[in-house]
Formats: structure tokens, sequence, C-alpha cells
């Protein structure tokens, strides 16, 4: 069997007394886009927080590429080629697109000043790439951007730095019908190029048209994981509410 | 759950329309953003006009002078809070931490110190209170404006104490120096005895103000501390999950706060050639106002050093050309407080999206 390009082990979490990951374990393939479903409070997200380094896990370890990393903030999971997108668009809304893609890695001269000129440059390729092209300036504020290309930036955000697993969160949440068909083409573009992709979604719809496999949460614990090509909607919104395996 | 195969046509309609919406939202925020930034400088520009009809003795090489000195404290200080808005929090105790940096070095230069250690000293002291209110902030997690508030209330109590609520006076001409001298002057000693100034030559207050400006403005556009201090005000969690050392660049700019805070104290005791432990009282809200004048929003997030500058100058040369014009410092203060609510109310439209 291949080696997973991640592999999260028994993992725990608790929050004071609230146990919120109990033994999970998921794995993630190379070109692979794994579904993380469940409701409010399932676990999805602190699982998620934990592999992108926003919180730190009580137990287990994870796996990149079969070998054991430690990740204790973002910048560690970012070294590791773990990059996320937030459900609630994490973008400083006052910066441009390009403060936004480098934020926390700038481009600067030798003299240390920022390389603008550098990072625009860049930004306006990635972009180009995401075949992003109706955005009027790099250097607007993102704030008077439209939620498709906020969300683009923060795709090129990931992609400018040679990302390797994405994590998406709700990324199509805060998007309309054209605009999700956008982020669609980018996911199936980013799968052809090799990333691993964990999307965590609400939406059904979604999730079936985009992941290849579906691993279900329950009350902090994985309840089920299968082949999307191999059930039904119905199947699997029966184990997000029972939290049993289809017969 | 959201449908996705909802018809076509009805949401490319759409779009179409929230395209033409989001330009004319994309025009209204460029005008909205030009009208802020020249509102400040047209109104610096009519008070001189207007002060300067009204008042013979306002348009004066000396006057002029007068303004640049006064506006030198305002300045230091405003452009140190213009970044500690920027990042979302606020110091409201500079006025007290000038007072006990300026007694500080004026004690240190009394007991012996060379002056320009003394004067290091006091700096220091500042930037200490400015780390304690940094740590207050980001490791204690104290709102900024209690954390500050304490700070003002121990800074202006210490200040106090260890002067005995007296002033430290007697500290020789060579302390007045940093505050009452100027490069390239010109003084030439007249036949009946008495120094002649040829040339007035520019005061150092104005030199470190111009020095201050430039780097602080070069720091918040130029370089990555600078970006991070945009980015942190905008949108903390944002900021942090990329990366960003939130707390340091939080820390930081509360040092630099502080730091400043006691380079106008050391400056302000200099001019008097006296420390004052009640120097500076509500100095604070001088330079929070010339912050807001200038356009930095108190949300964070938003700011220049260009502003600010504007905006010190603006209320310099309120308060010069009312005395000038024989309005009592009570009517002053009315007025200067309805100038104030009027660049915050302006402040409040423009972020009114």
């Amino acid at each position: 069997m291949r080696t997973p390009l991640i592999e999260m082990r028994n993992i725990h979490k608790q929050f004071g007394g609230v146990v919120a990951l109990d033994d999970v374990s998921v794995t993630l393939h190379r070109g692979e886009v794994v579904g993380l479903l469940g409701h409010n409070g399932a676990g999805k997200s602190t699982l998620i927080k934990i592999l992108s380094g926003a919180y730190e896990a009580d137990g287990g370890e994870i796996l990149v590429d079969g070998a054991p990393v430690t990740i204790r903030s973002p910048r560690d999971a970012r070294a590791n080629g773990i990059e996320t997108i937030y459900q609630t668009l994490a973008l400083a809304d006052n910066l441009d697109a390009v403060a936004n893609v480098f934020l926390g890695r700038e481009i600067v001269t030798s003299l240390g000043r920022l390389n603008d000129a550098a990072m625009e440059h860049a930004t306006s390729d990635v972009l180009a790439k995401l075949k992003v092209v109706d955005l009027k300036s790099v250097r607007a504020p993102v704030s008077s951007l439209s939620g498709g290309q906020r969300q683009s930036i923060a795709i090129a955000r990931a992609i400018h730095f040679q990302a390797q697993i994405l994590i998406m969160d709700e990324p199509c949440a805060a998007l309309g019908p054209q605009e999700t068909a956008m982020v669609a083409n980018v996911i199936q573009e980013l799968k052809r190029q090799g990333l691993g992709i964990f999307l965590i979604s609400h939406d059904l719809h979604d999730v079936f048209a985009l992941a290849d496999r579906l691993t279900v949460m329950k009350g902090g614990r994985v309840v089920g994981d299968c082949h999307t090509a191999d059930v039904t909607q119905d199947d699997v919104l029966a184990m997000i509410i029972t939290g049993r395996p289809p017969a | 759950m959201t449908d996705l195969s909802s018809p076509k046509a009805p949401a490319d309609h759409l779009s179409a329309q929230e395209l033409a919406d989001h330009k004319a939202r994309v025009m209204n925020d460029k005008k909205k953003d030009l009208i802020q930034k020249f509102a400040a400088l047209a109104s610096l520009l009519l008070l001189i006009v207007v002060f300067s009809a009204t008042s013979d003795a306002f348009f004066s090489v000396s006057n002029g002078m007068t303004i640049g000195l006064q506006v030198t404290s305002i300045a230091y200080l405003g452009i140190a809070a213009t970044c500690v808005i920027i990042t979302g929090g606020i110091d409201l105790s500079v006025g007290s931490v000038l007072a006990l940096s300026g007694v500080v070095a004026a004690l240190a230069v009394k007991a012996g110190v060379p002056i320009p250690l003394g004067m290091l000293a006091g700096i220091l002291v500042g930037g200490f209170c400015g780390f304690l209110n940094g740590v207050c902030v980001t490791q204690l997690k104290l709102p900024p404006f209690i954390a500050t508030l304490g700070m003002m209330l121990v800074a202006r109590g210490v200040a106090l104490q260890i002067t005995g609520a007296r002033a430290v006076s007697g500290l020789g001409e060579a302390f007045g120096e940093l505050g009452n001298g100027a490069l390239f002057r010109v003084v030439r000693i007249g036949s009946d005895g008495f120094p002649d100034v040829i040339f007035p030559g520019i005061p150092y207050p104005v030199i470190i103000m111009v020095v201050l400006a430039l780097g602080v403005s070069i720091m918040l556009s130029r370089t990555t501390l600078g970006r991070h201090i945009y980015a942190v005000g905008s949108n903390t969690e944002a900021a942090r999950l990329s990366g960003v050392n939130v707390n340091r660049v939080t820390l930081f700019t509360y040092v630099l706060s502080g730091t400043c805070a006691g380079l106008t104290g050391c400056v302000l005791m200099s001019r008097l050639v006296t420390a004052q432990p009640n120097e500076g009282v509500m100095y604070e809200l001088d330079a929070i106002a010339s912050a807001v004048i200038g356009g930095t929003s108190l949300i964070g997030g938003v700011g220049s050093i260009s502003g600010t500058v504007i905006g010190a100058f603006v209320i310099g040369i309120l308060r010069n050309g009312l005395n000038m014009n024989g309005v009592s410092a009570f009517t002053q203060q009315i007025i200067i407080g309805l100038v104030i609510l009027l660049t915050v109310w302006i402040d409040q439209l423009r972020n009114r999206r």
C-alpha cells in the first residue's frame, strides 16, 4: 500500500472537561480529495485546526509522507507543506491582494525593505494560473473584492507557496453558484497536480461532486470512512445523523 | 443545505447586477478616501488663512517657529499613537509616562549623570513603561484601554512620588540645549553687547520630529513589521493564522509609544529647563486626536504618518491661532472638543459601508 501523504493517528484533544477528539485517525493520499463530514461539534474543525497548527493535540501523532512531524504553530504546518483556507476568508481586509498573498512571508530586498514589485509580479502570475482575470487591481484593498475573488486570493496564497496538502474549510459557503463552480475547477486542477485536499463542508452536494473519499465524524470520533462512488447521499446522511456505518 | 443546481439564467443576471453594484461601491470608496485625505489638509490651510486674516502676528517667522515647537510634542506622541491605533489598540498613558521620563532624566542629571546619559535613562524608562503596557495587553490579555489607563495612574503617581510633587530645577543651561537649541543658528553679538539672531536655524525638536516622522513612515509602508502592524489591526486572526507573530508586533507598538513618550518628556523638560511631575496631563488625548484627524481609524488597520502630522498641525495651529485671537482657554477646549467630535464622525461615515 502507498504511504499516505498525511496520516493523523489516534489524535486526542480536550478543552477543559469536554473531549473534542477521541482517538481520531484519518489519512489523505496524493491527488485525493477527502471530504470531512459531520454535524457542528462533531470535531471536524478541531481536527483540521490541529493539522493546520491553530491548536495543539493532547495526544496522537501526525505523519507527513510517512515521517512523524511536530506541528505546534501555523508556521510548523506551513513548513510541512500544509496550507489552510478558512471558512471565514482569513484575509486582512485593509491590505491589498499582494500583501495578503505574502502576509507573514514577505519578500524583502537585501536592505530589509519590502520588495513590492516582486510580490506584485508573483501575485499576478499565480492569479493568472488560477484563471482569475477579472480582478480590478492586485493593489486594491481586498475589502473591495467579491467573495469569489477573495477566495481565489486565499487559494493563490497556498499555491504560490507550493502547498502539498490543502485544507479547505467550507470553501464555498460564502460563494454564489458561479463562484462555487470556479472553486470546483480550481480543486480539480490542484488534484491533477498531485496535491492532497481535505474538504470540510456541510453541503453534501458539494462534497459528492468534489471528494474521492468521505470521512464521517460524530461526537469527536470517526464513525465512517468510504469511497464516494460506493455510497449514496442518503447513506452518508444517515451516517452523519446516527453515527453508524450503512448496513 | 444550499442547492447548487439552481437555474443558471437568474444567477447570471444577479451576478451582473452584483458586479455593477460592486463597481459603484469601489468608486465610492475611492472618492471617500480621497475626501478624507484632502479634508485634513484643506482644513489646515483654511485655519492658516483664517488666522492670518484675523491676527497680524499669526503669519510671521517667529510665530511659525513657536507653532513648530508646540506641534513637535503632539507629533512625537501622535506618530507613536498612530502605530498603536493601527493595531487596534490605544495608549492612554503617554502623558504620564512623559512626565515620569522627564523627571527621571532631570533627577539623574541632578545626581551628576552626564546630560545625554540622563536623557537616555529617561527615554529608556518611557520604553520600559511601554513594554509593561504591551505585556499587560499581549500576555495578561487586558483590554488596551484598561492596561494603559492603569499605567497612566501608576506612572503619574511614581513621577509625583520621586519628586515629592515638586518641580526639579537648577539643571544648568546645557540641559536646555535639546529643547531650545537649533541647528545652523547664526548669532552675532551686536554693538550694544546683546546677541543678535541673524538666522534662527532649525530647532532640534523640529529636526527630531522630521526624522521620527520619516523613520516611522518608512517602517509602516516599506517594511515587513509595518505591514504586519496593519495586518494585526485589520484582522488579528488572519494575521495570526498567516504566521504573523501578533504578540510581538503589538508589543512593539506599545514599546514605541512609551519610548516616544520618553523622548517627548525629555524634549519638553529641556525646553523649560525644569522637570515638572505634573507636565503632560491630557497629552494622550492630543496624540489620539491628531491621529484621528489625520485619518487613522480607531477600529484599526487604517492610518498614515503624513495624516497624523497634518492632524498635529491642525491641533497646534488651532490652539495657537485661538490664543492669538484672544480666545479664552475655556472656549478653546470647547472648540477643540467639537473638532474631535467632527473628525471622529467623519471617520464613522468612512467606515459605514
